[in-house]
């Protein structure tokens, strides 16, 4: 290398004020990247800015990254003093260059604890950096921290906002306003974290870290809140319409149909003990239904809550029937892709395990009475729940108006024998009906993987699916 | 439309003998260039890749190859005060370089050169109410760590500092419908978690837990036509996949379900030839991390050229015979 050590100092040094400039000239910075430039060219900087895209000229980046990345050790080890400001603008320029460097991302949480560092910049950060290296473990880790913290944040300013409301009663105006600001904070903050898993999603197929920070971002910020889990299974029907090949998607998918699913059963059978809300795992959340109905006598509260009960066992089907009636045209319009095979699987599980469960409690609780629902799949045509409803309907059960048909009722249910009706009812999912679209599909298809996977998925039938009691 | 399906095609030309000598070397040089800029990127994980860098030499019977006073005194110098051993000096003390740490030392029966009550109140205090495992003292939570910790703490034989009821608990949250794991309950299956929980409830004598044949299903699912294994569906094959997929297979006593001659090629044939080292996939840049995987991946194939491997820790089974750790193995 011809240049000096001092000569690089002073090069690295103006590259850092530079990009600090860069931020300040530009807050809309949206995306960052190197450009492909061995040599320097005129006497610029290596930091170009164009509409909202940061670029870096690639010369510069053998001087830069050593030189901040030893810069920050020396002050980890005590060794070299920097100041606040320039700790923010080297663990900037160092991360938007290896995000994976975790001790650059701890000493930003430092100067977060310490309020040097806000968290919004920190996570603006972060989407920055994910611009570039969308897989990025440590950005990810870094970002469920800050959240975290702002979630204490939020949750102690709550507390404070109870306490004094006990206090004085005049101040309860401006405390509602306050709270009103506090989650209308929160719900940003949520619709952010989203677009920026999108965003990640969208630049590195089957992204585990961002599908998976996703479910995260769910669980700790929107758990109980029923809207945000339709609002997503609706918008990522079409996302995963045109993603067949993105497992870690579809897995997201199964997660929220899962959280929708345990929500509608629970509203159905236990109108809104809240703590109720919050299991995340079908399989392991409680029976809400078995208490009320054990003598087997329905008191007109309870009849009224047989409705809803009602009300939600059909929405679960409509929901699964139209899962299933997606899965079943992307298998069709998509051949051989594993992914679909693999999604095809999960829901057909998660039905199976649902109406294990409340095959048991449904007998219980009508008592052999309306007999309106079966949930038994060993004789499919007799069987099945006529949910009509708008086949393209994604959300169920929120505000259905009324009059709309949601009776399950045994005497509409279709001809087992009428394949149209078979493809196009509203009924559950059945084993025999699982084995019949196998069998079309083996009749009809000559693609060897889509073969393949449709014999797999009818092996897994009958072993997985067959074998359980 | 076509179907693309994500495999690669291996070349008539590709390698298909082992080159022990070339990787040797390899390894051997790869520590010299440490002004490299690839050397500075990578610092973050310097312990790992230290583990990596010795691991596969002892595993090709080249370890004293290696510069091992050097590298001990470097492990000393990254322990920190709260117990927790870190990537390189000046950076922060994490599990996974903790446990990466006491692996080396293990190889070097060495692990009194670090202060290893300290190690173990690190590890036991990252344990949480759950009993998961945070992998530092920032909070993340991860399969992976709850790995760490009781890979660390087996190596130590300490294994009684932590609840691993808790412990056993948490990692079984994790388990998915498909008999696989993820990261936390709820996330996604992937084989790199598998190998980790499955590994975790080796250690912890608790393997029953796992539904074998389930799991064993979408393991040997991961084989593609080239032979390679990926690590979810419909992913490129990659030989550090494969080790962590055949691991798992082996520790759920299921790995001949897999075709283990079409394996061994895919393997070879991500060598290099003219460098040595082995790549993610055929024709790639060579790494340590993935020339550890190959080597190790062969071994549990059945090569005998190269010494034993155990599939639960990555380490040579002459090793874990000397520190008496026999991990659970189902049959």
């Amino acid at each position: 290398m011809a240049e000096s050590e001092e000569e690089v100092d002073v090069l690295v040094q103006r590259v850092v004020k530079d990009i600090t400039n860069a931020f300040k000239r530009n807050p809309n910075i949206d995306e960052i990247g190197v450009i492909p430039c061995p040599e320097a060219r005129y006497n610029r900087s290596p930091i170009v800015l164009v509409e909202n895209k940061l670029g870096v000229e690639s010369w510069c980046v053998k001087f830069l990254l050593p030189y901040v990345h030893n810069k920050l050790l020396l002050y980890r080890q005590r060794k070299h003093w920097l100041d606040r400001e320039a700790l923010v603008d080297i663990t900037c320029t160092l991360l938007l260059l290896n995000p994976d460097f975790t001790t650059a991302w701890n000493v930003r949480k430092e100067l977060l604890q310490c309020g040097v560092l806000n968290p919004e910049k920190d996570l603006y950060l972060g989407k920055l950096a994910l611009t570039k290296f969308p897989k990025s473990p440590e950005t990810w880790i870094h970002r469920r921290w800050v959240l975290q913290k702002i979630l204490r944040q939020s949750s102690a300013a709550g507390c404070r906002k109870q306490q004094q409301q006990q206090q004085q009663d005049e101040a309860e105006q401006a405390d509602v306003g306050r709270s009103q600001q506090l989650s209308d904070h929160l719900a940003r903050t949520l619709h952010q974290e989203m677009r920026v898993c999108s965003d990640a999603a969208g630049r590195y197929p089957s992204n585990y870290n961002a599908w998976s920070h996703r479910i995260w971002v769910l669980q700790h910020m929107a758990m109980g809140n029923i809207k945000v889990f339709h609002d997503e299974l609706s918008s990522m029907r079409l996302w995963v319409s045109m993603h067949v090949s993105d497992h870690s998607g579809f897995h997201y998918r199964q997660f929220l149909l899962k959280e929708v699913i345990t929500e509608l059963s629970h509203s159905s059978g236990n109108s809104g003990s809240p703590e109720h809300r919050s299991s995340t795992v079908l399989s392991s959340s409680p029976n809400h239904h078995s208490h009320s109905q054990a003598n087997g006598e329905l008191s007109g509260a309870e009849a009224a809550d047989e409705v809803e009960n009602q009300l939600g066992l059909s929405a679960v089907f409509q929901l699964f029937h139209q899962e299933m009636e997606l899965c079943t045209d992307l298998i069709q319009s998509f051949p051989g892709h594993e992914t679909l095979w693999s999604h095809r699987r999960h829901v057909f599980y998660l039905w199976h395990h649902w109406r294990r469960k409340h095959q048991h409690h449904h007998c219980n609780s009508t008592n052999g009475g309306s007999n309106s629902v079966h949930l038994n799949d060993s004789e499919p045509g007799l069987q099945k729940p006529a949910v009509q409803g708008s086949e393209d309907e994604e959300v169920v059960n929120r505000q259905r108006p009324a009059g709309e048909d949601m009776e399950v009722d045994r005497a509409s249910l279709p001809d087992s024998r009428d394949s149209k009706r078979l493809k196009r009812g509203a009924c559950p999912p059945t084993l025999p009906l699982e084995h019949s679209f196998v069998s079309r599909i083996l009749d009809s298809c000559c693609n060897p993987e889509q073969r393949r996977f449709a014999l797999a998925y009818r092996k897994w039938l009958d072993t997985v699916i067959g074998q359980q009691p | 439309m076509g179907t693309q399906v994500k495999d690669v095609i291996i070349k008539p030309d590709a390698p298909n003998s082992l080159l022990l000598d070339k990787h040797a070397d390899y390894i051997a040089a790869y520590g010299s260039k440490k002004d490299d800029y690839e050397y500075t990127l990578s610092e973050y994980l310097r312990m790992s890749g230290i583990y990596w860098g010795l691991t596969v030499m002892d595993l090709m019977d080249q370890l004293p190859r290696m510069n091992r006073q050097e590298i001990i005194d470097f492990i000393k110098s990254c322990q920190h005060e709260c117990g927790g051993i870190s990537a390189s000096i000046g950076h922060d003390p994490h599990l996974l370089y903790t446990l990466s740490a006491v692996q080396i030392l293990s190889l070097y029966d060495d692990v009194d050169a670090i202060d290893v009550d300290k190690v173990v109140e690190y590890v036991k205090g990252l344990q949480q109410e759950d009993g998961s495992f945070a992998g530092d003292k920032w909070g993340e939570i991860d399969t992976r760590f709850s790995f760490c910790a009781v890979a660390t703490l087996a190596l130590l034989g300490k294994m009684d500092a932590i609840n691993v009821d808790k412990a056993v608990e948490f990692v079984l949250s994790c388990m998915n419908f498909d008999g696989g794991f993820g990261c936390r309950p709820g996330s996604e299956s992937h084989a790199g978690q598998i190998y980790c929980c499955t590994g975790f409830l080796s250690l912890t004598g608790q393997l029953h837990q796992v539904n074998a044949d389930l799991l064993g299903w979408w393991l040997c699912e991961r084989q593609l036509p080239s032979g390679g294994l990926n690590g979810r569906p419909e992913k490129l094959p990659d030989v550090c996949y494969s080790w962590w997929v055949l691991a798992s297979l082996k520790i759920i006593g299921r790995i001949h379900w897999i075709d283990k001659a079409k394996l061994r090629l895919f393997i070879l044939a991500c060598q290099d030839e003219e460098t040595g080292g082995f790549a993610d996939r055929p024709g790639d840049m060579v790494d340590p991390f993935h020339t550890l995987f190959g080597i190790a991946g062969l071994s549990l194939l059945g090569d005998e050229t190269i010494k034993g491997v155990n599939p639960v820790l990555c380490m040579p089974e002459d090793v874990l015979q000397r520190v008496s750790l026999q991990p659970e193995l189902l049959s």
